[in-house]
C-alpha cells in the first residue's frame, strides 16, 4: 500500500488538481482550447526541463539554463538587428547553447569540478556575456522579424466535423518532438543506458569501460542546446530579447524533475516522468490564475506541493 | 475510528471545495471581473498604479485578480490567455504591449478589452493611461525660463535614444527657442550606463570649467533627475553655488526630492500621479465595461511641479 503510494502518489496527485479545476472551473478548463493554451505555456519550460533530464539522470545539475536561454535570445535577435536571415541567428543561438553546454561539461568532467559549483559559475558568466552583448537593453520591436514571432503565434489548424477549427501551437508541436527525441535517446540507445549507468554507479561504470568523461560532456552539451532552444522559444513568443527573460525557467525546470524522479521506483529521473512534473507546475498556473487566487499564494501552494510529493515519495524510503 | 476520521476529512474537503465553487460562481453573476497582469509588482510604480486601481475597483464593486508573473514577460502572454479563457470582463496591464502582442491578439478575437497603464501605445489596447511627457517638459522648461527672466545661458541634458526622453527634450528645445535672450550652451547627452549622475557630474564640470566667469550659466535643464543631480554635484564642488544656477530635472526620485527641499540649486523637478494613472485606469475599464469605446489612443493624468514650496506634502 505504501510502496503503490509512493510509486503513483504524484500521478494521483496531478490527477487530483486536475479534477479539482475540472470541478472548480466547469466550463472553462477541461476544454481542448484550455489544453492547448496550457501546452503552449509550459512548452518553453518543457523543452528545458526533457533535457536538463540529461544531466540529471547521471546525479548532476546543470543550474546555467535560465542564463543560456537569454543568451540564446540575446544571440539570435543581435544577429536579426544586423541584418542577418532568421535562419543564421537561429542557428549561432544553438551553437552558442552546444559550445556553452560542452564547456560545463568540460569544466564538471574534465575538470572535476562539482556541477552545483562549474554551473553557478557559468550561470553568472553567461548572464554576463547576455547584458554585454545586448548592453543590458531590451531587443524588440523592428529588430525582430515577423518569420522569427510568428512561429510562437501560429500553428496547424485542424478541423473538427468540417466546424469546429482547433490551433495546435507550433511551440507545442516542438516541445513533443523534443519529448520524443530525448526519449529516444535515453530510454532506446546505449548512450542513455550508459548515462543510467553513471548515474547508479559512477566507480562501477567507469570500471566497466563506460567512457565516463565523454558520456558526461556530451549530456552537458545537450542540456545545454535544450536551453538555447528553449531560450528561442521564449524570445519568439514575446517577440524580443532581453538578457534576463530565460532566468526563471532554471528552478521550475529542475523543480519538475524533481516531481518526475518521485514517480521513479528507484528515483531516476525519466522524461516522461518530467512531462508530468512540468504538467503539475503549467496546470497550476493555469487553473490557479483562472481562479483568481493570488499570484502570491500560488507560488507558495506550488512550492508546498514539491515538497509534499517528494516527501511522500520518500516516507515509504524511511519507514523500510 | 480511523475510518470514520477519513471519511470526515473528505466530507470537509468536499464541502469547502462546493463552497468555494458557489461563492466563486455567485461573485460571477454579481460582480465584472478585471484581471491586473504586470511582470513589475515589485517596482514602486507598479505597485502605486495597482494600489489606486484597487482602490477604485472595490468602491465598484469589481472582482479584481492581480497576477505578478514577477518579471516573467513570457507568462504575462499565458496569464493573459488564461483571463480570456475565464472570460474576465477586462483586462489590464502594466507591461509593454509590443512584448505581449501574442496575448493581446487572443484578448481581441475574444471581445475582451485591455486597458494600459503606462503602457506605451498600441493598436491592440482599448487605450493607455500615463503621464503627458510633453506637458512634464514643457512645466520644467517654462519654469526655468521664468526664473531666469527669459535671459541667460542653459545648459540641457538631453537622451535622444530612449523615445519617452527624447519627447521631453523636443518640447524644452521649442520654450527656449521662443525665448530669443535664451541660449543654450550645451545640449549633453550623458552615459546612463552607471545610472546618469557620474557621468552627467563629469560633463557639467567640463562645461563650468570651459565657462569660469559668474553668471556664465543661468540654468541646467535636465530631461530627468539624474542628470540634474551630477550637475548639482558639480556645482556645489566647483564652490559655485552661490552663483544663482537654477537646476531643474524630472520624475521627482526621491534623491531629486532631498535636493529640492535643502533650498539649494536644484529647484524643481515633476511628480507623476501614480495612484491616478491607476484610478483613471479603474475609470477607463468602467466606461469599457458601459460599452463605450474610448476615442483617445492615450488618456493622460495630470503631473505636479515639485519645488521646495510642495516637496513637504507629497509622500
Amino acid at each position: 500500500m505504501i510502496s503503490l503510494f509512493k510509486r503513483y502518489g504524484t500521478l494521483v496527485g496531478f490527477i487530483a488538481i486536475v479534477a479539482f479545476f475540472w470541478f472548480n472551473l466547469p466550463d472553462t478548463f477541461m476544454t481542448a482550447r484550455n489544453w492547448l493554451n496550457i501546452s503552449q505555456q509550459i512548452s518553453m519550460l518543457a523543452v528545458v526541463a526533457f533535457t536538463m533530464t540529461f544531466v540529471m539522470v547521471m546525479g548532476d545539475f546543470d543550474l546555467s539554463v535560465g542564463s543560456m536561454a537569454s543568451l540564446s535570445g540575446i544571440t539570435a535577435a543581435l544577429l536579426f538587428s544586423q541584418g542577418y536571415p532568421v535562419a543564421a541567428g537561429v542557428a549561432a543561438a544553438l551553437a552558442m547553447g552546444i559550445l556553452g553546454g560542452f564547456f560545463n561539461g568540460f569544466l564538471v568532467s574534465i575538470l572535476g569540478i562539482l556541477p552545483f559549483v562549474a554551473t553557478l559559475g557559468t550561470l553568472t558568466m553567461f548572464s554576463g556575456l547576455a547584458f554585454w552583448l545586448s548592453d543590458g537593453k531590451t531587443i524588440f520591436g523592428r529588430d525582430i522579424p515577423k518569420t522569427f514571432s510568428g512561429f510562437a503565434r501560429g500553428g496547424v489548424d485542424i478541423e473538427l466535423a468540417g466546424t469546429l477549427a482547433l490551433k495546435i501551437p507550433y511551440l507545442s508541436i516542438l516541445a513533443l518532438v523534443v519529448l520524443a527525441a530525448v526519449w529516444l535517446v535515453l530510454e532506446q540507445t546505449s548512450f542513455g543506458r550508459r548515462l543510467y549507468a553513471i548515474g547508479g554507479n559512477y566507480e562501477a561504470a567507469r570500471l566497466a569501460g563506460v567512457k565516463v568523461r565523454r558520456l558526461r560532456m556530451a549530456a552537458f552539451a545537450l542540456t545545454g542546446f535544450g536551453a538555447a532552444i528553449g531560450g528561442l522559444m521564449y524570445a519568439s513568443r514575446v517577440a524580443s530579447a532581453n538578457p534576463t527573460q530565460g532566468s526563471g525557467l532554471m528552478l521550475d525546470a529542475i523543480a519538475a524533475v524533481f516531481l518526475g524522479m518521485t514517480m521513479s521506483e528507484e528515483g531516476e529521473p525519466r522524461v516522461l516522468a518530467t512531462l508530468v512534473g512540468v504538467l503539475i507546475l503549467g496546470v497550476l498556473d493555469n487553473g490557479l490564475t483562472q481562479m483568481s487566487v493570488d499570484s502570491y499564494i500560488r507560488e507558495i501552494l506550488v512550492g508546498a506541493i514539491i515538497l509534499t510529493a517528494v516527501a511522500s515519495s520518500s516516507v515509504g524510503k524511511f519507514r523500510r | 475510528m480511523r475510518i470514520s476520521k477519513t471519511l470526515k476529512t473528505i466530507a470537509g474537503l468536499a464541502g469547502t471545495m462546493v463552497l468555494a465553487t458557489g461563492l466563486s460562481m455567485g461573485l460571477a453573476q454579481a460582480a465584472s471581473k478585471v484581471a491586473v497582469i504586470t511582470p513589475y509588482l515589485a517596482q514602486p510604480g507598479t505597485q502605486f498604479y495597482v494600489e489606486g486601481f484597487k482602490a477604485a475597483a472595490e468602491k465598484n464593486g469589481w472582482e479584481t485578480n492581480i497576477v505578478d508573473t514577477a518579471g516573467d514577460v513570457a507568462a504575462v502572454i499565458s496569464r493573459l490567455e488564461d483571463a480570456v479563457n475565464q472570460k474576465v470582463d477586462a483586462i489590464v496591464i502594466n507591461v509593454d504591449p509590443q512584448q505581449v502582442a501574442a496575448g493581446l491578439e487572443v484578448a481581441r478575437e475574444a471581445g475582451i478589452p485591455v486597458v494600459g497603464m503606462d503602457s506605451g501605445s498600441d493598436p491592440l489596447l482599448a487605450t493607455n493611461v500615463t503621464s503627458n511627457g510633453y506637458a512634464m517638459a514643457a512645466e520644467t522648461a517654462v519654469y526655468v525660463a521664468n526664473r531666469i527672466g527669459g535671459k541667460g545661458r542653459v545648459v540641457m541634458f538631453v537622451f535622444d535614444a530612449f523615445p519617452p526622453v527624447q519627447i521631453r527634450g523636443v518640447v524644452a528645445d521649442a520654450i527656449f527657442g521662443n525665448f530669443p535672450d535664451i541660449k543654450i550652451v550645451d545640449r549633453v547627452t550623458p552615459d546612463v550606463q552607471d545610472g546618469g549622475i557620474a557621468d552627467s557630474r563629469a560633463k557639467m564640470e567640463a562645461i563650468l570649467a570651459a565657462n569660469p566667469d559668474k553668471g556664465s550659466i543661468a540654468a541646467v535643464w535636465a530631461a530627468w533627475d539624474q542628470p540634474a543631480l551630477g550637475a548639482l554635484q558639480a556645482i556645489e564642488d566647483a564652490g559655485r553655488s552661490d552663483e544663482g544656477i537654477v537646476i531643474v530635472g524630472m520624475d521627482a526620485n526621491p534623491q531629486a526630492r532631498d535636493a529640492i527641499a535643502t533650498g539649494g540649486n536644484f529647484e524643481a523637478s515633476m511628480a507623476q500621479d501614480f495612484i491616478g494613472i491607476g484610478n483613471k485606469a479603474a475609470e477607463m475599464v468602467g466606461r469599457l465595461l458601459k460599452g463605450e469605446t474610448i476615442r483617445e489612443p492615450v488618456v493622460y493624468v495630470p503631473t505636479t511641479l515639485v519645488t521646495s514650496s510642495n516637496v513637504a506634502d507629497l509622500d
